[in-house]
């Protein structure tokens, strides 16, 4: 579905990806963690289009099509889903309404037809209860004044709504308690299909508990210096990352 | 002829043929005189010297009626060509008292003076039965003096709405006046939509006294013009009342616009409310500038202010400047003035939900646009506010 090849992006001058290599297809789940200043969530910006970050080598191919060559509308209309770290407050829209637009948006973007709000509403109540949405939310301003954990969850319910090929969630699992992991993972869970592939960016194991990854790669200092199944991530959790930080500077 | 400085009262005066109190208003505006290049109320709106350079004062042109013009909505529509009434285009409803009348005094400042010396008559409205009043002015001769008292008696309900059209080869310059008298627990609701052009030169002053238990709203909606400047003057003159005082302008070109709000709390128990926001992008200028005075008197007084401004361009020009004078001790007053850029992040983020810039950034501003449109409550005036910022947005 996705193929990186020596993905090299800067910032201000400042290398951050420094070559990444990354190959993800459709039906699997790639976990990529690391220490805090690996390029984690630069990697995931970067995947969804992020203007302030500077491509200088390399290339990503998604779905044969290069992916660089697209703005962050495009990647959405063709199935790329980027759930932030930090979901942006916007006072004044409010969700419903930003939501409508998204997806007609996408939809037109794909030559289907709008949907009308009958089946508008319809959708919405049925994603809302894969993530335990309330309702008096939706049609408060976009995140505005929002709990950290129902930013996330509404991170999750868009996703839900757009239906992507590819996701990526920037440490979702961040700021989130014990009940409200679950929940997000659960929606994910349910989202996820053969046709379908993710990308979990994470600091910590916890959440690969309950998103059970294929593979796990290791981000350090702008590269993925390891790559393994899932017990890799438990045994990141249990020996920390200097171990890999040591194998790196060994070599 | 296009005229000097000192000069533009002069050669008026030769235009002259008013009553006793245009001619008292004359004498005092011959005293006061224009405002200068120093003044401070006209720092960024050299007025003066705007209007010396591009208005011919005397140019007379036919007018520019054009029925379709006129919100299609149940009430009354008065319409005025070049300061006059022209009953044959207004309808006018069985409610509403209506009187063409002999100029009477007003307010003291340079341009009410002007506007008292040189208009042709006044119109004097008093409240009906809820239906709103629609007062359209054609302008097109060069200099136009339109002159409105209104009086919203004890209890009523009364919402009027005014926009000025004037034409696009002719430059005018409109000097507008109307005054308000707000009875006893009554409301008075005053929108005004500017949507001119680049010829347009105006000087709007909007006048309201509030009698005990009353309230005025008044929502100034600015999309294009040479030069305008809105002088609203609110005085909260009795025990609770309230003034509230809204205003858009969403500017492009090289459109100014100048808001200049005072409003005064002489009794107990006042509130008032005023947010104003500016979109100013190209090369346009925008200009706030409101005043809250809190008497000696006016105990217990509650006032609040916002300005907020984005700024889209780096050729645009913005000028924001609050002012509170307060004499009594039990208040609670706030002011805040912000501008900034549009959030990038905010852009991006709408964008990976699969919104194109364009619509992203006409999302945040119509967002942050919304607010002014709250009292807006005539639904075919809030379409065609709706339909011009979604015009400029998009």
């Amino acid at each position: 579905m996705i193929s990186i090849k020596n993905l090299h992006a800067s910032i201000e001058d400042k290398e951050i990806l420094k070559g990444i290599n990354l190959e993800v297809k459709a039906g699997e789940v790639h976990a990529i963690m690391g220490p805090n200043g690996s390029g984690k969530s630069t990697l995931a910006s970067v995947l969804a289009g992020r203007e302030d970050y500077e491509v200088t080598e390399g290339s990503i191919t998604y779905e044969n099509e290069d992916l660089l060559e697209l703005g962050p509308d495009e990647r959405a209309q063709k199935g790329i889903f980027l759930a932030f770290q930090y979901p942006v407050e916007i006072p004044g829209v409010s969700t419903t309404n930003f939501l409508k637009t998204a997806i007609n948006q996408v939809r037109e973007a794909r030559g289907e037809k709008a949907l009308d709000a009958v089946h508008f509403l319809k959708l919405m109540k049925e994603k809302m209860k894969l993530v335990d949405m309330d309702q008096a939310l939706l049609s408060r301003s976009l995140n505005e004044g929002f709990s950290g954990g129902e930013k996330k969850r509404n991170e999750i319910f868009q996703m839900a709504m757009l239906e992507p090929k590819l996701s990526i969630l920037d440490e979702t699992d961040s700021g989130l308690d014990i009940d409200a992991l679950r929940i997000v993972a659960d929606g994910v869970n349910k989202l996820k299909s053969d046709k379908t592939a993710t990308i979990v960016v994470t600091h910590y194991q916890r959440l690969l508990d309950y998103i059970v990854p294929d593979f796990v790669h290791v981000l350090y200092n702008g590269q993925i210096v390891k790559s393994g199944d899932k017990s890799l991530a438990l045994e990141l959790e249990e020996k920390g990352y200097d171990w890999i930080k040591e194998e790196v500077a060994a070599v | 002829m296009i005229m000097s400085a000192p000069a533009i009262l002069e050669n008026l005066e030769s235009t002259f043929k008013g009553n006793e109190v245009q001619k008292k208003a004359l004498d005092m505006l011959n005293e006061v005189g224009l405002p200068q290049r120093k003044s401070e109320a006209y720092k960024f709106t050299p007025v003066t010297s705007l209007l010396e350079k591009n208005i011919d004062f005397e140019a007379k042109d036919e007018s520019t009626f054009d029925s379709s013009l006129l919100y299609k909505e149940e009430g009354s529509h008065l319409v005025f060509i070049n300061g006059e009434l022209a009953k044959e285009h207004s309808s006018i409803s069985d409610s509403l008292k209506l009187e063409v009348a002999e100029i009477s005094e007003g307010k003291h400042d340079p341009f009410s003076l002007l506007n008292a010396a040189y208009a042709k008559e006044e119109l004097r409205i008093e409240s009906g039965y809820e239906e709103p009043v629609f007062i359209y002015h054609f302008n097109s001769n060069g200099f136009t003096n339109p002159r409105i008292k209104v009086n919203v008696k004890n209890g009523h309900t009364f919402r009027v709405v005014e926009k000025l059209i004037s034409p696009l080869d002719a430059k005018t310059f409109t000097n507008s006046y109307i005054e308000f008298t707000v009875g006893k627990n009554a409301f008075g609701y005053h929108t005004k939509v500017q949507n001119y052009n680049d010829h347009t030169y105006s000087h709007e002053t909007v006048f309201a006294h509030i009698d005990k238990d009353g309230q005025f709203y008044n929502n100034t909606f600015s999309f294009e013009g040479a030069m305008v400047r809105n002088n609203l003057t609110i005085n909260l003159n009795a025990e609770n009342c309230e003034g509230h005082m809204y205003g858009l302008f969403l500017l492009d070109k090289k459109s100014h616009v100048d808001n200049n709000t005072s409003v005064d709390h002489l009794k107990p128990n006042s509130f008032s409310n005023e947010l104003y926001k500016g979109i100013l992008d190209e090369k346009s200028t925008g200009v706030f500038n409101g005043k809250i005075y809190v008497r000696q008197d006016a105990q217990k007084t509650n006032a609040f202010q916002s300005n907020n401004n984005i700024l889209l361009s780096e050729d645009a020009t913005l000028h924001t400047k609050p002012q509170l004078e307060i004499w009594a001790d039990d208040v609670k007053c706030s002011h805040g003035c912000t501008s900034g850029q549009l959030d990038e992040d905010a852009i991006f983020y709408l964008r990976t939900r699969g919104i194109n810039e364009k619509n992203a950034k006409a999302m945040i501003l119509n967002a942050f646009a919304a607010e002014t449109m709250e009292h807006v409550k005539v639904s075919s005036v809030k379409e065609e506010i709706q339909g011009l910022i979604d015009q400029k947005l998009v």
